[in-house]
């Protein structure tokens, strides 16, 4: 297995172009290279298949159209059941291509980024799965948007093992087909005498009768895949590749130093770019002149465009353009200076606009007649924060654009970049490097079309790369969340009603037209894990989407970490209303239904795990948490408490995850790991705020993260149910963790924290008596 | 101005207020060694100053020069016939699969390596205390700690889990 690489690259024109006839058109542009000609024609079964003119080159690009996309949206994000047919703008076009090469290797090109949670890897043992080849002999390539593969979705969402594969494996099985037919024509035998054996087939009996792949491409005439249904897909049994632990591709450049990133982008005669930042959350610029920055060195160009906000400077090193953009002359009209109890304020779950998520039965009014609990729950600001700031390099000429940059959306890139300069999107291209984390964070696309607009008015190339300030002021944030739970238990132990008001403001509609409210009501990234799962007669869950003058939006789970806090503890008040053991007691409160055994198989995986029932080492206590939507999650936290510092430490995470059929393990629980250190600092640490106008952050004095003194140790396993197909990995175990701490700390106090984080000041209070 | 960086000696015409890191990368491509917060706190930018693993994001050049400066792309030997000998510790983090998104890994991988050449055979607690001054945001920390244990030679208790 190789990855190409693409580092310090001169800038060139794009590959040729696939447009709406299948036809192959040449770049345009006096100085374009010749173009990859390649004709393509779209099969019965929706497969696209090329074949290139100069040197034989076999290409099959699975169609990812609608109806795959929506059946995985449909059953990835239960919440999005409002999901209609213009959910979000759906790729028509193959997001991801096989290819011959001439020495026989097989490139696959993917639209997915790799920003750690390990895909390239993992959809690469899909399509080397299928093609039933060494794994020597594939070759991964990161596709950019010159590369016919339109992926309008990005990477993110924890979708993109699973949108993959079931097209990746048809479009893998296909090619195989293709070749092999080919092969049986040419060494004139039956195809099922034929096996693959190095970089082509040969006769099983008679190795020396064999034919390589390029040599079969080039000579395929008969361009009729079969039917979808005739495709030979390999069983579950037969994997090789699939559910292997296979060592990440992307690992050895990033232990050497090589691993290129969006931060790392250089090409000859590129210069250094800066932008002037808003003081303010309102602040809209009034003037700006270079002022005291017009005598420093290093300056080759001011670039001020009032109007539209922008004022920027361009260098010739990094430093100078930082330290000109200080000393540029701004005046900005503030705005509002907000302070974070008007916010506050703002988040309150209730008035008009509630939209109702999941109603059955009557918990209203149950609820009024019982003797009723009821608990609120509010979790803070939180930044994304990936170590990588934004970064990105535009090399902005006439009639050709060309970016590279740390994207987890290249093709949403391409269409801001073009609207931002106002030229037509086809000169637009987009290279995605590797991300130094994302986390949602990298669907912002500030530093790209910082960096085009710099570019074009200095007439050079021109890196973007945002300081840690910039990073933590000038994104989106996770939004503050406040959960009020009403619910009540019967003489048997069992809840009869519960009710969830939730309060957020945007996630996902943040990045969506304004048509999305009317199409699905809730916004389905903060409502997510809102939901009550359990069994209970009379339940129902409202979602207010409240507007704040703070841009929030993606981070990593959306809105999962928080509800499921809320939830997940709410449940546990109520087995203690109960008497009951709360891990018993949610396997008392599970549906009769297949998701109902799911949860209980990955309840009971975590609680033999945990070893919960036994005593716990001296001085900790345990506390348990589920989250189930495809991806069922359960934790167990054992912590520990110093009433004296109120310092509490969370020693050990043992976790059960059914995320469907595994491609890999390995990868799978590295993802279970990072969720889990997420959580701890979400729970234990991060948190933003407003004070006058500003979010109170700078840099990581003010936002400090986990660091390994505060890491617990995870233990985890992946529990097979019986599904076929993969789920989602990436965000889902981040969902339990807060509400296994916050169950745990209970478990050892006695008293309960409801509000994120649990720092040692709100610890100290709690063990005080006071409301938390 | 002179700076000798993994054994080879660079000319260079830069203020000498000029942080090491910018220098690495901006002027010598050395790109390896990661900008995180430029303020000494997150530990990307770690690389070694005659040994010792020092934030390369606080360092003046003045500060360096004359001595020998080591970076992610200088810790694996390679000999004559340009074979490349990985670090143990760059070995250990492949053997454990460490990385994710990798920003902090050569960061990680120089304190480790720095820390390790002081103390071979540190006690778990020992390497916990040494590489908490290394942010990692994907949350790798269970494993780097089992791979700089290996490193040292010492097996962590459990397995890679």
């Amino acid at each position: 297995m190789t990855q190409e690489r693409d580092h310090t690259e001169q800038a060139g024109p794009p590959a040729g172009a696939l447009n709406e006839s299948d036809e192959v058109r040449g770049a345009e542009g006096a100085d374009a290279a010749p173009a990859k000609k390649r004709r393509w024609r779209l099969s019965r079964r929706g497969f696209l298949i090329g074949l290139g003119a100069a040197g034989a080159s076999l290409a099959v690009g699975a169609y990812f159209g609608r109806p795959v996309l929506h059946e995985i949206m449909a059953e990835n994000l239960a919440e999005a059941e409002h999901a209609g047919s213009s959910f979000m703008q759906l790729p028509a076009d193959p997001p991801l291509w096989l290819e011959v090469l001439e020495d026989s290797r097989i490139r696959l090109s993917l639209t997915k980024v790799e920003m750690g949670q390990g895909v390239h890897t993992s959809i690469a043992q899909i399509a080397a799965e299928e093609l039933g080849i060494n794994w020597g002999d594939l070759v991964v390539e990161q596709a950019d948007t010159s590369s016919n593969l339109v992926d309008s979705f990005g990477t993110g969402g924890s979708f993109s093992v699973a949108s993959s594969y079931g097209p990746l494996r048809r479009a893998a099985a296909g090619m195989r087909s293709l070749l092999k037919r080919e092969a049986a024509a040419v060494l004139e035998q039956p195809e099922v005498s034929l096996r693959v054996e190095g970089r082509g087939f040969a006769v099983a009996d008679s190795p020396e009768k064999r034919a390589d792949f390029h040599s079969l491409a080039a000579a395929i005439t008969d361009w009729g895949l079969p039917e979808e249904e005739q495709l030979q897909l390999k069983q579950a049994d037969e994997f090789a590749v699939i559910g292997q632990s296979v060592a990440r591709i992307d690992i050895p450049d990033k232990v050497t130093g090589q691993a290129v990133y969006g931060y790392d982008m250089r090409v000859p005669n590129m210069l250094y770019g800066a932008v002037a930042r808003p003081p303010t959350l309102e602040a809209k610029l009034l003037s700006a002149s270079p002022g005291e920055a017009a005598e420093m060195e290093g300056i080759v160009k001011f670039v001020i465009d009032v109007e539209s906000g922008f004022a920027g400077v361009v260098a010739n090193s990094r430093s100078a353009a930082w330290s000109a953009v200080k000393a540029m002359e701004t005046e900005w009209d503030e705005g509002h200076l907000w302070q974070q109890e008007e916010i506050d304020a703002l988040i309150e779950p209730e008035g008009e606009g509630g939209i109702t998520i999941q109603s059955e039965g009557n918990a209203t009014g149950v609820l009024g007649k019982e003797t009723t609990i009821t608990a609120t729950f509010r979790s803070p600001f939180a930044v994304q924060a990936p170590l990588e700031a934004p970064a990105a390099l535009a090399d902005v000429q006439e009639g050709q654009v060309n970016v590279w940059v740390s994207t987890q959306s290249h093709e949403r890139a391409k269409g801001l970049i073009a609207e931002a300069l106002g030229v037509d999107a086809d000169t637009v291209r987009v290279v995605p490097t590797y991300l130094g984390g994302g986390f949602g964070s990298k669907l912002d696309t500030g530093a790209a079309i910082e960096a085009a607009r710099l570019s074009s008015a200095a007439g050079a190339p021109v890196h973007v790369g945002w300081d840690r300030t910039e990073a933590m002021l000038h994104g989106y944030l996770r939004p503050p969340t406040k959960s009020i739970l009403h619910g009540a238990v019967d003489g048997a132990g069992r809840i009869i009603a519960m009710e969830h008001r939730q309060g957020s403001s945007d996630v996902a509609f943040s990045f969506m037209p304004d048509f999305m409210e009317l199409v699905m009501g809730a916004d389905f990234g903060a409502t997510i894990g809102a939901r009550i799962n359990y069994d209970v007669p009379n339940r129902t869950v409202t979602a207010w989407r409240k507007t704040l003058p703070v841009w929030t939006g993606w981070w990593r789970g959306l809105g999962l970490f928080a509800n499921t806090f809320a939830v997940e503890s709410f449940v546990d008040e109520l087995a203690v209303a109960a008497g009951a053991d709360p891990l018993q007691f949610r396997l008392d409160h599970l549906p009769d239904s297949a998701a109902g055994e799911r949860m209980r198989t990955v309840l009971e995986a975590v609680a033999t795990l945990s070893g919960w029932g036994t005593a716990p080492p001296a001085g900790r206590a345990r506390g348990v948490a589920c989250f189930a939507s495809n991806t069922v999650v359960a934790q167990v936290a054992e912590v520990s408490v110093d009433a004296a510092s109120g310092e509490i430490r969370v020693h050990d995470v043992a976790c059960a995850v059914d995320c469907g059929l595994v491609v890999n393990p390995d990868g799978a629980k590295a993802q279970i790991e990072g969720n889990v250190m997420w959580g701890v600092g979400s729970t234990l640490i991060e948190q933003a705020y407003v004070k006058d106008g500003r979010l109170e952050l700078n840099n990581f004095e003010s936002y400090p993260l986990l660091t390994m003194r505060e890491a617990p140790d995870v233990r985890s396993v992946l529990v097979d149910t019986g599904i076929k197909t993969p789920y989602g990995m990436g965000e889902p175990p981040i969902g339990p963790v807060g509400a296994a701490v916050a169950n745990a700390f209970t478990a050892a106090t006695g008293r309960r924290i409801r509000t994120l984080p649990m720092t040692p000041e709100r610890v100290l209070e709690a063990l005080a008596g006071g409301e938390t | 101005m002179e700076l000798n960086v993994n054994g080879t000696s660079y000319t260079l015409d830069v203020p000498a207020e000029e942080r090491l890191l910018w220098t690495l990368r901006d002027r010598l491509g050395l790109t390896g060694t990661k900008f995180g917060c430029g303020i000494g706190i997150c530990g990307a930018c770690t690389v070694h100053i005659n040994g010792a693993a020092v934030r390369s994001c606080l360092m003046p050049l003045a500060a360096v020069v004359g001595a020998e400066i080591l970076t992610i792309e200088g810790l694996a030997e390679t000999d004559g016939s340009g074979t490349i000998t990985l670090h143990p510790v760059q070995q250990a983090f492949i053997d454990h699969q460490v990385p994710q998104c990798g920003w902090c890994m050569s960061g990680q991988i120089m304190q480790a390596a720095s820390f390790l050449a002081q103390n071979p055979q540190p006690s778990e607690e020992e390497t916990v205390r040494a590489m908490s001054g290394n942010y990692c945001r994907c949350g790798c920390y269970v494993r780097i700690r089992q791979a700089v244990q290996e490193a040292a030679g010492m097996a962590g208790e459990e397995e890679a889990t």
